[in-house]
């Protein structure tokens, strides 16, 4: 993989270590130096917010620190929208400082640029097989999805190491959403031009919805890998992943155990599967003895969520169901705990995983619980294996995986399965190999009945600092 | 553009210096390009630059005997390059000005 490596440099007048102590301190030193960070340690999550659009507007960056050398060097290692590292360098000059940067740029980085600073790049031909991988390498989802594609770069690398198919390489193409349905539909056509017959679409339900409807017409099969509100499988409509009423029938005892209380709060992002997932919270909860006391919702996007939390402390509610995703789940949680919630209640989050806890912080995530068929930590032979390579890969900084990630190696092992049982990777044939089936994968036995209903186990799980460790599995 | 071409010419570790060396002024002479390489001799060079015209990476001006190359200026590469090149720069040109806050509040090193 070739890298480009841009440089820059700039002499400050203050000594070196007065200016490695800028880093992260936000203090009005610039997008490089107002990183946002709570602490500049090696594997402590880093957010660059750089003004990369042709508007001006603010790109994050994200990732964690790499290596550091106090009053020498700060190392970034980023993921979102394109991997690559950046490195700062302190030396002294005279008086002051010579501050100098290194920011690496590889090829898929370089076509994110180009493509979002308006840029039509030639669609190249590809000769043999190739599948889509729609993901969210901007917007508010960029957390969730930081491992999705080095997730369907690994699973690709092993089907390819193993000889492919039919003897041919499998290609991918991957697509940004930027966390928003109408470029999403236009990434998945930009895909489907590319030659992909597959798209497997790891982002929000609102940009799937927006997705199916695009393609109504194009015979390509797509795969929602993640969890998701259901009610569009079909034909060429495969949706994997876990369901609201599946998840919140696991959960509710056991929270309400835990809390000691049967009070329940719903907020949430306002789309189609945080509303789905209160529909169902308000069909499954009363039944198993709780009661509601409270809902509301926020558009995808927002930074403040100060009359949400007051709303919940106005109720007496025990347990919060949150189903905001991605930097809209960080940003409520910590300023829920800001306002010290987790003394008063427990909180629910599905879609909570483990590279937003990174972002939310150790100290902050006290009362956090998920719901869902993958953590990190799950102890199965394939899920050690499939860290083990991806940690060989990818490396030790590269971001924790989660049922959201981890659901995009699933899924693109799954469409390889179909392939091979369809003889075929005609669209209509793969889907309906995906049936009917049963896969072993990383998270243990997926099945697919004729219906394209789901099976799997589904684990609670509570935060411990920034991990999810397994209290119940049903 | 071809940005397979454009990348396949980024390939080699010489023209991504050439590349870094080109973001950061308007215009560079072949002399002076190799004076700043200093893993290849000047031949070579030259050979690096063709490729990244044809790739359409850089464009070349030619000036009686000497030639001069910038960073395509017609090219999607020119402008992100570039951008990122400048993004960078004016993101370290404001640490001095929080030079003497930071001397108020000094956090241990």
């Amino acid at each position: 993989m070739s890298v480009l490596t841009l440089t820059a440099q700039e002499e400050v007048p203050a000594p070196p270590h007065v200016v490695f102590g800028l880093f992260g301190a936000g203090a009005g030193a610039g997008w490089v130096f107002d990183a946002l960070c709570d602490r500049v340690v090696p594997g402590a999550a880093v957010t660059l917010r750089a003004p990369l659009d042709p508007d001006g507007a603010l790109v994050e960056i994200v990732g964690r620190i790499g290596t550091v050398r106090t009053g020498r060097m700060i190392e970034i290692v980023h993921d979102q929208p394109w991997r690559g590292r950046t490195v700062l360098r302190f030396a002294a000059h005279g008086t002051g400082t010579r501050v100098r940067l290194q920011s690496e740029l590889d090829q898929p980085g370089f076509e994110w640029l180009m493509r979002r600073r308006g840029h039509v790049l030639r669609t190249a031909a590809h000769e043999n097989t190739t599948i889509g991988l729609l993901t969210s390498k901007s917007g508010p989802g960029n957390l969730f999805a930081a491992a999705s594609d080095n997730m369907a770069t690994l699973a690709l690398e092993e089907i390819n190491a193993d000889g492919g198919l039919r003897g041919r390489p499998v290609e991918l193409v991957v697509g940004d959403d930027a966390t928003d349905p109408a470029t999403g539909a236009r990434e998945a056509r930009r895909l489907a031009a590319a030659g992909c017959r597959t798209i497997l679409v790891a982002t929000t339900s609102a940009t799937f919805v927006a997705v199916s409807a695009a393609m109504a017409d194009s015979g390509v099969l797509l795969v929602q890998t993640l969890m998701n509100e259901g009610g569009m499988s079909g034909g060429l409509r495969v949706q994997l992943g876990e369901r609201p009423a599946e998840q919140l029938a696991a959960a509710a005892m056991p929270m309400m155990r835990a809390a000691g209380g049967r009070r329940w709060f719903l907020a949430g992002n306002d789309y189609c599967w945080p509303r789905a997932t209160h529909a169902a919270a308000r069909d499954v909860l009363p039944r198993l003895g709780g009661t509601l006391v409270g809902e509301r919702l926020a558009p995808l996007g927002t930074t403040e969520f100060a009359a949400v939390v007051e709303a919940v402390e106005r109720s007496g509610a025990d347990i919060v169901l949150s189903t905001f995703v991605g930097a809209d789940a960080a940003t409520f949680q910590r300023q829920c705990h800001e306002r010290g919630l987790h003394h008063r209640c427990l909180t629910l989050a599905p879609a909570m995983d483990e590279s937003t806890l990174a972002r939310i912080g150790a100290e902050a995530t006290a009362g956090l619980h998920t719901v869902s068929g993958y953590v990190e930590s799950l102890e199965t032979e394939r899920n050690s294996t499939l860290l083990q390579r991806y940690r060989e890969r990818f490396g030790r900084w590269a971001p924790p995986l989660s049922t959201l990630s981890e659901s995009v190696y699933e899924g693109v092992r799954m469409w390889f399965a179909a392939a091979l049982r369809a003889g075929s990777d005609d669209p209509r044939a793969v889907a309906g190999a995906m049936h009917d089936a049963r896969f072993e994968m990383p998270r243990g036995t997926v099945t697919l009945d004729a219906n394209g209903v789901v099976g799997q186990r589904i684990h609670v799980a509570e935060a411990v600092g920034t991990d999810l460790r397994v209290v119940t599995s049903l | 553009m071809d940005s397979n071409m454009a990348f396949d010419a980024l390939a080699d570790p010489v023209r991504r210096d050439i590349l870094g060396i080109l973001a950061a002024e308007e215009e560079c002479s072949v002399g002076a390009i190799a004076e700043r390489i200093t893993s290849v001799g000047r031949t070579a060079v030259s050979t690096h630059l063709k490729v990244l015209r044809v790739a359409g990476l850089v464009s070349e001006r030619r000036d009686g005997r000497f030639r001069y190359y910038s960073i395509d200026p017609s090219g999607s590469a020119r402008d992100v390059l570039t951008l990122l090149h400048q993004v960078f720069r004016s993101g370290l040109r404001s640490v001095g000005d929080a030079v003497p806050r930071a001397v108020e509040h000094e956090r241990p090193a």
